[in-house]
């Protein structure tokens, strides 16, 4: 390790560690180049603010970075951006360090402040707008939540135009040389990053991008990955072209899309499957289309999803359960943002038929819109089950269209 | 009977006196979200558009919480804490704004 804190404005020194041997990252993400916690200190003519801390065994590490460039006397401000383990770590350490420091967190950030340390510790809220002062330097705070937990909120330092931007613009991609235009090629964990960590947010990378805009930014901090200090419009295009193409295909279609997914055993379900895209496809501004989960991949099935405004799968029921491929497609739902999506399931039975009721009982989890019960079919369907198919399909795209549901409860 | 109208959802649900918000989204299969589920994590927060005063009054932890995130909108309450306290009306509650 080297024990430098590097430089990287006229007030602001990276202090934060390096993580070289991290393989898998909060259970989901592979780090095949490891990772850094990124930690910073900004200096002023009337004191010190540390911008987040690091994972809690890198402790040692950004002490010693830390106490190459102040004491710790002279810390005026900690501010976490966010307070998950990686960059609260060494927060309550700190504190006792430098009790005279006054801790800013955004107002979300309260409650898991309480859950994170087990003790009652001073704190200052921040919204957009509001501003500390280090004498001749003035940290600006801009509410950037869900990015990518509820808490998360970012600053801008106006005299040389720093976008702290917690983990938005992040990458898992160790490298000790830091900045954009010294470390490796990193556009691929860049990316890998974004669609495993920002992608289910993509409306409040949006509105973050709005905030972002009123700033002219010279460098970028984030809280992992290299510094960006070449180019950063380019970084702040990329956020805004990924995030908006899912609305930009639906421009092009123009229409509400509506997929079904089915798995069959003896072709009932896929009959189940064909009918209920019919009845869907009568109601005008929807688009109905079906998939045999069988042949899609896993990247297939994400993209899909993503796109489509109600998502209704089939599934037989075997062993009393629903198919794995049913399972996996679900599981998908991981990368992806699922409030406003309309659910619904199916299903053809031989014995039990449990299997329309869990994935039912699972979008609902998922926090998908669930309107109507789901429908099930012991083996062939009939005629007149067809039909009851075909008018399932044409309920879920009505209400999907804007149709309002009434119910007792 | 009391009609909770979810817009966000396209739910119309009639219910009852005493019956909490949580339980007509949870059982209506609205979308909205909910974290701890006891009034500490601000996930629930939405906005009465009508009818607020057709819920039972806004408790400490609600206060608290609202205060945390920094707005001072009488009409924002969080869905877990909520129930209905009318024998009638119509209350309208949007969770995207």
């Amino acid at each position: 390790m080297s024990a430098l804190a590097a430089q990287v404005s006229d007030s602001v020194h990276f202090i934060g560690a390096f993580d070289p041997k991290i393989r898998t990252f909060d259970i989901i993400m592979k780090t095949a180049n490891g990772s850094s916690y990124n930690s910073y200190i900004v200096r002023g003519s009337e004191g010190v603010a540390i911008m987040d801390t690091v994972k809690k065994e890198f402790s040692a590490e950004f002490f010693v970075r830390l106490e190459s460039l102040c004491n710790y006397e002279e810390i005026k401000y900690i501010v976490l951006h966010h307070l998950e383990p990686d960059h609260s770590g060494a927060l309550e350490e700190l504190m006792k360090r430098s009790p005279q420091a006054k801790l800013i967190i955004s107002g979300r950030a309260v409650m898991m402040l309480k859950g994170i340390i087990k003790a009652d510790i001073p704190f200052e809220t921040a919204n957009t707008g509001k501003q500390i002062s280090l004498g001749d330097k003035t940290i600006e705070f801009l509410s950037t939540p869900f990015l990518h937990w509820p808490d998360t909120m970012s600053s801008y330092l106006h005299e040389e135009k720093i976008l702290f931007s917690g983990d938005v613009f992040g990458s898992h991609y160790y490298d000790e040389r830091l900045f954009d235009d010294e470390v490796g090629d990193f556009s691929y964990a860049f990316k890998y990053y974004y669609e495993h960590i920002m992608r289910p947010f993509k409306q409040y990378v949006l509105q973050a991008l709005n905030l972002y805009n009123r700033f002219e930014i010279k460098t970028i901090a984030p809280l992992h990955g290299p510094i960006l200090r070449t180019n950063p419009q380019y970084y702040l295009d990329k956020y805004e072209e990924w995030s908006s193409e899912e609305k930009f295909r639906k421009n092009t279609f123009g229409k509400k899309m509506l997929s079904v997914f089915y798995m069959s055993s003896y072709d009932n379900t896929h009959k189940m499957a064909e009918v209920i895209m019919e009845g869907a496809d009568t109601i005008e501004g929807i688009v109905a289309s079906m998939y045999d989960l069988a042949s899609l991949d896993e990247k297939n099935m994400i993209d899909l999803l993503e796109e489509s405004d109600a998502i209704i799968v089939g599934s037989p029921t075997i062993n009393g359960d629903a198919v794995k491929p049913a399972w996996d497609l679900l599981s998908c739902m991981a990368f992806l943002e699922s409030q406003g999506k309309i659910g619904a399931a199916f299903g053809s039975y031989g014995w039990t038929g449990e299997a329309p009721e869990m994935l039912h009982d699972r979008m609902r989890w998922l926090k998908f819109r669930l309107p109507i019960k789901p429908i099930k079919i012991k083996l062939i369907p009939t005629e007149e089950e067809l039909d009851e198919c075909f008018a399932f399909g044409k309920e879920v795209a009505e209400i999907t269209m804007g149709k309002m549901v009434e119910m007792e409860i | 009977m009391v009609t909770v109208s979810l817009k966000d959802d396209n739910i119309i649900a009639h219910t009852s006196v005493g019956k909490s918000l949580r339980e007509v989204a949870r059982k209506s299969g609205a979308s909205m979200e909910f974290g701890c589920r006891v009034g500490d994590c601000s996930t629930c927060i939405a906005k009465v558009l009508k009818g607020k005063e057709l819920l039972s009054p806004i408790n400490d932890k609600e206060l608290l919480v609202l205060a945390a995130v920094g707005t001072e909108d009488d009409s924002l309450r969080l869905m877990c804490q909520c129930s209905v306290e009318a024998e009638e009306g119509e209350i309208e509650i949007s969770y995207f704004f």
